[in-house]
């Protein structure tokens, strides 16, 4: 170990990437992303981190970069947020078909217009759906361990994919938590340097690529590597607790459920305040606990299935829109198709909140625990999702 | 039978392969079996789309390819990656059609440039997004039809050399496949030379020119005699023309493409007079320095 102190989420961020060794580092400036490639920028300046920082002209040139440079051999890191996710669209598609395992940290920020500087899901799930990894992290500790993890994991020649651990803007970015940074040589002891074992870009070693190949089998390639990515993603949360005596439970965190009725499934931030009302309201004799859901891609739907069983509702907490969308966010869309299979399901519960970064609050948490137990009461579910910032929320459990 | 084991040693020892995917006349595989006799073994390219990437798909060499709006970025990374592992001795070639570099990507390539990434940066200029089926980009000329300007394009083309020129880079020069002495002493500057260069070629398409396949260097020669392609280098801001034909009217290279069939006496009065205009200003300049 090499200290801990209060360091806010960018700068774990930038420890992330120093320890792990990034040696091209293309990123583009965007709030609220910017602290970790100014912090970058000063380790190397101070010669504590070797790597070729690019400063680039956009981020849709900062992915093209990441994916030339990862081509080339290189571990390759970089971050955005917001605007920026959605500038690099184009390019973020490059990584999982190329089965490149970059690392970009998506600093969530909600999408203009109808959004602000602040958080929602909405820039980091709209990439659902291209083959990224996504891990959503809660506070400095995790994020730091999460992007050394993420090299551990897209790096694994059963997944080489690239890999997003996601964290809040303001609320992860730039509260200061707790943090340990450990030892160089231990990280190094843990992520061994990178080579690919599928192609080589150098002249004397190139082999080239097939052209022509069934597109549908490349696809089902990159699902089936997402589905070994769950696995990998386990074992290697058990191995980093191992070494380093922490771990952030992998692809789905089970908080305090031991004898409840139902449970609140969370993402990001808002984890910690859910922690906090779960506590209270458990002392208080309600039977309500959290899951933390750390990895939405690949979506952990055996892990979710198996917990399901125990809970006779689950009440998704939303920080995103899908507008027009088969009913509710995209988690609980996600969570409803998992559980779809079950012969005894949950009753599924959703929750609006959050959007645009406003804050999610003890209140509306025991809101929203509340009106699961009451579904779990009821035996059924009223509506389709609840917009819990438009509620009055008048009292509360 | 002799023919084609001539055929199969040339290929042998070249870094394309024999048969392309282009059209018949195309200048995109002439254009890289000169460029790569020159950059040898360890290079690696990067092309853009169609129509730059079917020549850049029978190379032999470490390639790969994205779309227009991957200029000079992905190679950016390539270049970082390569000084991250200290492989200078590779030299990096990034590749984009008129359209890409001009058009889509122009503000990547000026970024690199600004940067001075270490890369040759080849504009593999036939005058429009041939490969979407003929439509205008900036570097089509004036006048010129294409699907998208069926009455000929109304605005004149792109000075991208000149435009990167003043981006203060070392190298920047302008060439023809029908000049090839010409155009590999251009390369082998290129490559000794560090920091960003940048190369603008212009090669025949005789499906969206609207010529005879036969004559697809012919015609190329003729916009360079007739001052429509002037080929001059930039070097360290100064000038040179690297070659002063004399001086053929325009009218005869426009004569030779049905895209300009169309083209009025007084339009082609109009070119003339443009083109004497940068003929004179390039000829006062040569030998000068041209940056600011």
């Amino acid at each position: 170990m090499l200290f801990t102190r209060m360091m806010e989420g960018n700068e774990a961020a930038a420890w992330g990437a120093r320890l792990s060794r990034a040696e091209v580092i293309p990123v583009y400036p965007i709030t609220p992303q910017t602290e970790v490639i100014s912090h970058i920028a000063n380790f190397i300046a101070r010669e504590e981190m070797k790597a070729q920082y690019i400063k680039v002209e956009g981020e849709h040139t900062a992915m093209a970069a990441a994916v030339g440079a990862s081509t080339a051999g290189a571990r390759v890191f970089t971050a955005s947020a917001s605007q920026g996710i959605v500038f690099m669209e184009e390019a973020l598609w490059m990584p999982p078909g190329r089965r490149l395992p970059i690392v970009m940290c998506m600093v969530n920020r909600s999408l203009a217009p109808l959004g602000g500087l602040r958080p929602d899901h909405n820039d980091s799930l709209l990439q659902r759906d291209n083959g990224w990894i996504q891990l959503y992290c809660e506070n400095s500790q995790e994020v730091l361990d999460t992007i050394i993890m993420a090299y551990r994991i897209g790096e694994d020649r059963n997944v080489y994919l690239p890999v997003a651990p996601c964290y809040d803007g303001y609320f992860v970015s730039a509260t200061a938590t707790p943090t340990t940074v450990p030892d160089q040589a231990e990280v190094d002891d843990f992520l061994p340097p990178y080579k690919h074992e599928m192609y080589n870009l150098m002249p004397e070693e190139y082999e080239p690529i097939p052209f022509y190949r069934p597109i549908a089998e490349s696809r089902y390639e990159v699902q089936q590597a997402h589905e070994r990515a769950k696995r990998v993603i386990e074992e290697v949360d058990k191995e980093y607790e191992r070494r380093f005596g922490r771990s952030h439970d992998g692809l789905l965190e089970e908080y305090a459920c031991d004898d409840v009725d139902a449970v609140l499934l969370t993402m990001g931030s808002m984890t910690g305040t859910v922690r906090d009302v779960v506590d209270e309201m458990q002392a208080e004799g309600k039977r309500i606990g959290l899951l933390k859901l750390r990895a939405f891609r690949p979506f952990p739907t055996e892990e979710l299935q198996k917990l399901a069983e125990g809970y006779h509702a689950i009440g998704v907490v939303d920080r995103n829109t899908s507008y027009g969308s088969a009913g509710g966010g995209i988690v609980s869309m996600e969570v409803a198709r998992a559980l779809y299979l079950l012969e005894e399901k949950p009753l599924l519960v959703n929750f609006h909140v959050g959007l645009g970064g406003s804050d999610v609050t003890m209140r509306q948490v025991r809101y929203m625990a509340g009106k699961t137990l009451e579904a779990v009461e009821k035996g059924r579910v009223d509506s389709m999702v609840d917009w819990v910032e438009l509620k009055d929320l008048g009292e509360v459990m | 039978m002799g023919l084609n084991s001539l055929f199969d040693e040339y290929y042998e020892k070249s870094f394309i392969q024999g048969g392309t995917t282009c059209c018949p006349g195309c200048g995109g595989p002439l254009l890289w079996r000169i460029i790569l006799e020159i950059l040898g073994s360890k290079t690696i390219i990067y092309g853009d789309g169609p129509c730059a990437m079917c020549a850049v798909r029978n190379i032999k060499l470490p390639n790969f390819n994205l779309h227009f709006s991957f200029i000079a970025d992905t190679a950016t990374g390539v270049v970082a990656a390569l000084a991250a592992k200290g492989r200078e001795d590779i030299t990096v070639v990034s590749s984009g059609g008129d359209g890409a570099t001009a058009d889509i990507s122009l503000g990547k390539v000026s970024a690199a440039a600004e940067r001075n990434e270490n890369m040759i940066q080849i504009c593999v200029d036939n005058e429009a997004y041939m490969n979407t089926g003929i439509q205008k980009s900036g570097l089509t000329p004036y006048g010129a039809w294409t699907t998208t300007t069926p009455l000929g394009k109304e605005a004149p083309k792109k000075d991208v050399p000149m435009i990167i020129a003043q981006h203060n880079v070392p190298y920047v020069t302008t060439a023809s496949v029908a000049y090839p002495k010409d155009l590999q002493a251009k390369i082998r500057k290129a490559k000794g030379t560090e920091g960003f260069k940048y190369i603008h070629v212009v090669i025949p398409c005789p499906t969206g020119w609207r010529f005879n396949p036969a004559k697809s260097v012919e015609v190329v020669r003729l916009g360079v005699q007739a001052w429509a392609w002037p080929l001059y280098e930039i070097e360290e801001g100064f000038l040179r023309l690297t070659l002063k034909p004399r001086q053929r009217p325009v009218e005869d290279y426009l004569k030779a493409q049905n895209r300009f069939r169309h083209l009025t006496d007084e339009q082609i009065q109009y070119i003339q007079g443009e083109v004497d205009r940068k003929r004179e200003r390039l000829l006062e300049f040569d030998g000068k320095r041209i940056i600011l």
